[in-house]
C-alpha cells in the first residue's frame, strides 16, 4: 500500500512535472512594435490585458516609436534576438522585408482564416508570391478634406468636383494678408508628399506604376504635374506653409486646424489628430471625395493598408504565440458586439477597419460619420498604392521631385522628365 | 635700442650646465641605467604589452574592426538585413554611383555639399562666439562673470531631444515666438525650417546655441593659460586693448583654437538628431546631412554596401579637413 502510494506520488510528480514544462513551453513573452500614440497605445494596452488573463503566462509588451523611426527600428533590431516579436507595417515596406527574410509567413491556419475573412485586395497588398504574411488591419484611403466655415464666407457652395471648380474654389479661399492658403500641401515627409500627388493623379485616370513599371511620362501624369505648379505659382498653396515633422504633424497640420488652410488632401486616419486640435471647431471639417482630372472619369484616391507581421528570426515558440495573439487581436471573440479588439481601436482614430466582419460591425456608425463618409464613398474606387520592391526609394526619389517643383526649383515639365527617369532607375536597380 | 640676445647653445652643453648646477661636486656624475639583461628586457616588454593589452584590444575591437569592415563592404552590395557572407564584391561601383548622374549620386552629393555648408557655418559661428564670450567670462571689471559662464555652459547639458522640439516650436512660421518678437519690431515672419533656403541656417542657429558654452569654456581654460605679466608689460609699452588681443591673446589662444576648431568640425560632421527630429532631411533634401542619408541609405533601405561607401567617402573628407587644420594651424605657429 505505501509502495503504490509512493508510485502514485512519483506519477503524479512526474506528470505535475510534464504538465508545467508544456505550459512553460507555451508561455511566450512577445513584444509588439508600433508607431501608434499614446491614447491609441492605452487601447492597445487594454486588449492585452484580457489576452494575457485568458491565456495565463503569455505575455505581451508594446514598444511605441515616432511613425519616422519605424521602419528603421525595424530594420536596426528586429531581426535580433532581442527585436520585436510583431511589428505593425504599412504595406509598401513588405517586399523589401521579405526579401531580406525579416518577416516569416503566415501559418497555413492563420492564411486560410484571413483569406476568408478579409477582402481579396486587401490580402493580396499583405502576400508576396502568393504567400501571406501579415494579418491587414488598416485601410486608408484620402479625400479631400475642407473647412465649411471658410467656404462659406468665401461663398463656395459646395465643395469642388472637378479639378477647374478646385482651382477656382482654392483662389477664393487664399487671402495672402491674412496669412491664408486656398490649398495645403505637405513637404518633410514621403508619403505626405506622394500620397496627396498619386491620389490626384488616379482621379485623373493616371497612375504611378504599371506592371513594375513607373508611367509618369503620361498625359494624365503631365496635368497632374502641371496642377501643383499652378497652384504655387498662383500662390494657391503655399509650401511654407506644409511642413511636416517626425511624427506627422507640424505646420501642415497647425494651419488646417487653425482655419489658414482652406483645403487639404489627407488619409482618414488624422480625424483623431484634428479632433485633438480642433476641438468644437471640428464641426467645421468636412470630406469629399478626390476632385477629377481632365482626363479622369470617376473620383479615385489611392489607397493602402497596414498589417501586424511576426519577426522570422524570433524562437518558433514566440512566432507561434504571436500568431495565436494575432489571431485573436483580430478575430471576432476580441472585441464589442462581433468586432475585433483591432477594429475597435482603429474606430478610435477614425481609422476603417478592413475585415469583413469588423466593416459590418461598424456598419452604422461608419454611415453616419459625416467625416469617415467622403473617404467610405471613395473605397469603391480607390486604387492601390503599388508595392514594389525599392517602394520606399522611389516614394522619397518621388518625393524630392515634387518638392522641388513646390519650391520653384523645377518646372513642372523637368519634374515630370526627372520623376520619370529616377522611377526607372530605381525600380529597375531593386528588381535585380 | 636692440635687445641684448642669449647666446644659442647646443642641448648637450645645456644639458652639462644642467647637471653641473645639480650640486653633485666639480666632476659631473655621468647619468647612467643598469644594464638590463635580455630577460629583464623580455619581462618588461611582455609587461608592457600585458598594461596596453586591454586598451589597445578594447579600441581594436570596438573601433579599428568596424572600420576595416565598413571600408571591406565599401566594395561589396550586401543588404544591411542579411549576413556578411552574403556580400558580393563589386569593386569599385559604389564609389562610381556616388559620383554618378542618378538620384544615388545627386543626393549623395547634395548630402555632402549641405554637411560641408553646415561645417563651415558652424565652426564659423562658434569658435569666433566662444572667444568672444570666453573674454567676457574671464574679464574681472564687472560682475556676474560665473553666473554667465554657468548658464552658457547649460545649454549643453540640455538634450538634444529636448533642444529640437523646443526650437522646433520657437521656428513655427505662424505660431513661433521668433516670428511673433520679429513682428513687434516690424519684420517679417521668416519661413526657418519650412524653406530650403533657411532651414539648413535654422539648424546651425539651433548648433550654435547649444553648443558655443561647452567651446566658451575651452576658451576661458585657455585664457587663464595667458601669463598676466605679458598683459602688464604690454600696457606699460603703450598697447592698446585691440593690440593685446591681436599680439598676445589670440597668437597664445592658438592651440586651444585648434582643439576647439577639430571638435567643432567632428561634431558638426555627425550632426544627427536635429535632422532626424524636426526637418527629416527635408525640404527638398536641404537639410539632409551624411549622416542621416547614410542612415536612410544603409538601415531603411538596407543598402549596406552603398551606405558603407558614404560612410568612408565622409571618414577621409574628415580626415583631410582635420589634417588641413592641423597643418594650416601648426605652419602659422611656426612661422611666428
Amino acid at each position: 500500500m505505501v509502495v503504490k502510494l509512493g508510485y502514485g506520488w512519483r506519477l503524479a510528480t512526474v506528470a505535475t512535472l510534464m504538465m508545467s514544462s508544456v505550459s512553460m513551453a507555451q508561455a511566450a513573452e512577445i513584444s509588439f512594435l508600433t508607431h501608434w500614440g499614446p491614447d491609441t497605445v492605452k487601447l492597445l494596452d487594454a486588449a492585452i490585458e484580457k489576452y494575457e488573463a485568458a491565456n495565463p503566462g503569455d505575455t505581451v509588451t508594446v514598444r511605441a516609436v515616432p511613425f519616422g523611426d519605424l521602419l528603421t527600428t525595424l530594420r536596426t533590431s528586429g531581426g535580433g534576438a532581442g527585436g520585436a516579436t510583431i511589428a505593425g507595417i504599412y504595406d509598401a515596406w513588405l517586399p523589401d522585408l521579405v526579401r531580406d527574410k525579416l518577416v516569416s509567413a503566415a501559418a497555413d491556419d492563420v492564411a486560410a482564416d484571413t483569406t476568408a475573412n478579409w477582402p481579396a485586395g486587401v490580402v493580396s497588398a499583405a502576400s508576396v508570391d502568393g504567400a501571406l504574411y501579415g494579418i491587414p488591419n488598416e485601410i486608408d484611403v484620402y479625400a479631400l478634406n475642407y473647412n465649411k466655415r471658410l467656404f462659406e464666407e468665401a461663398g463656395i457652395a459646395a465643395p469642388p468636383k472637378t479639378w477647374d471648380e478646385f482651382l477656382a474654389a482654392a483662389e477664393k479661399l487664399t487671402d495672402k494678408s491674412k496669412g491664408e492658403q486656398g490649398f495645403g500641401l505637405i513637404n518633410s515627409w514621403a508619403a505626405g508628399v506622394l500620397h496627396p500627388f498619386a491620389s490626384l493623379l488616379v482621379s485623373n485616370g493616371g497612375d504611378l506604376i504599371v506592371d513594375g513599371k513607373p508611367v509618369l511620362d503620361s498625359e494624365a501624369a503631365k496635368q497632374t504635374f502641371e496642377l501643383y505648379e499652378k497652384l504655387v505659382a498662383s500662390g494657391y498653396s503655399d509650401p511654407a506653409m506644409a511642413t511636416a515633422d517626425a511624427n506627422t504633424t507640424g505646420p501642415f497640420l497647425d494651419n488646417f486646424v487653425s482655419g489658414k488652410t482652406g483645403m487639404i488632401i489627407m488619409a482618414n486616419w488624422w480625424e483623431s489628430a484634428l479632433k485633438a486640435g480642433m476641438g468644437d471647431a471640428f464641426a467645421d471639417v468636412a470630406t469629399a471625395p478626390i476632385p477629377v482630372g481632365p482626363s479622369g472619369d470617376t473620383a479615385r484616391s489611392i489607397s493602402y493598408s497596414w498589417m501586424t507581421v511576426v519577426n522570422a528570426q524570433a524562437s518558433a515558440e514566440e512566432q507561434d504565440a504571436a500568431w495565436k495573439f494575432l489571431s485573436w487581436l483580430n478575430g471576432p471573440d476580441s472585441g464589442e458586439n462581433g468586432a475585433s479588439a483591432m477594429g475597435d481601436i482603429l474606430m478610435s482614430m477614425g481609422i476603417l477597419p478592413s475585415r469583413t466582419s469588423d466593416v459590418a460591425a461598424f456598419g452604422d456608425r461608419l454611415a453616419s460619420d459625416p467625416f469617415l463618409l467622403g473617404y467610405t464613398e471613395t473605397l469603391g474606387d480607390a486604387k492601390p498604392f503599388p508595392v514594389v520592391l525599392g517602394g520606399q526609394e522611389f516614394s522619397e526619389s518621388l518625393q524630392q521631385t515634387l518638392e522641388a517643383m513646390q519650391f520653384g526649383q523645377l518646372t513642372a515639365e523637368q519634374a515630370q522628365a526627372n520623376a520619370q527617369a529616377d522611377a526607372t532607375e530605381i525600380l529597375a536597380r531593386n528588381a535585380q | 635700442m636692440p635687445r641684448p640676445t642669449r647666446p644659442k647653445s647646443s642641448r648637450a652643453t645645456r644639458n652639462k650646465s644642467r647637471v653641473s648646477r645639480g650640486g653633485w661636486g666639480t666632476l659631473p656624475r655621468p647619468l647612467s641605467f643598469p644594464k638590463q639583461s635580455p630577460r629583464m628586457i623580455g619581462r618588461h616588454r611582455r609587461s608592457t604589452i600585458g598594461m596596453l593589452a586591454p586598451a589597445t584590444g578594447l579600441i581594436a575591437l570596438f573601433v579599428l574592426v568596424p572600420m576595416v569592415l565598413t571600408i571591406g563592404l565599401s566594395f561589396t552590395q550586401w543588404s544591411t538585413q542579411t549576413g556578411f557572407e552574403t556580400a558580393r564584391f563589386i569593386g569599385l561601383a559604389n564609389f562610381a554611383d556616388l559620383l554618378g548622374p542618378t538620384s544615388i549620386g545627386r543626393d549623395f552629393r547634395a548630402a555632402f555639399f549641405n554637411t560641408a555648408l553646415y561645417t563651415v557655418l558652424s565652426v564659423a559661428l562658434i569658435v569666433p562666439l566662444s572667444v568672444l564670450l570666453g573674454l567676457l567670462v574671464h574679464q574681472t571689471f564687472a560682475p556676474g562673470g560665473i553666473v554667465l559662464r554657468t548658464v552658457l555652459f547649460s545649454t549643453y547639458m540640455v538634450p538634444t531631444i529636448a533642444v529640437a522640439l523646443v526650437w522646433s516650436k520657437l521656428y513655427s512660421p505662424t505660431e513661433g515666438p521668433i516670428n511673433q518678437m520679429l513682428g513687434w519690431v516690424g519684420i517679417p515672419p521668416q519661413t526657418w525650417l519650412s524653406s530650403p533656403n533657411t532651414a539648413l541656417v535654422s539648424i546651425v542657429i539651433l548648433n550654435v546655441w547649444q553648443q558655443v558654452g561647452y567651446f566658451t569654456v575651452l576658451a576661458v581654460a585657455g585664457l587663464t593659460q595667458i601669463p598676466t605679466t605679458l598683459y602688464e608689460a604690454a600696457r606699460v609699452d603703450g598697447a592698446s586693448p585691440w593690440l593685446q588681443f591681436w599680439k598676445i591673446t589670440l597668437p597664445l589662444l592658438r592651440n586651444t583654437l585648434l582643439f576647439s576648431a577639430v571638435v567643432a568640425v567632428i561634431n558638426a560632421v555627425q550632426v544627427f538628431e536635429p535632422v532626424a527630429l524636426i526637418t527629416q532631411g527635408g525640404p527638398v533634401n536641404s537639410t539632409n546631412v551624411l549622416t542621416y542619408h547614410i542612415r536612410r541609405v544603409g538601415i531603411e533601405r538596407a543598402q549596406g554596401g552603398l551606405g558603407s561607401a558614404m560612410a568612408v567617402t565622409l571618414m577621409l573628407s574628415l580626415i583631410v579637413v582635420i589634417v588641413l587644420l592641423f597643418a594650416v594651424l601648426r605652419d602659422r605657429g611656426d612661422e611666428r
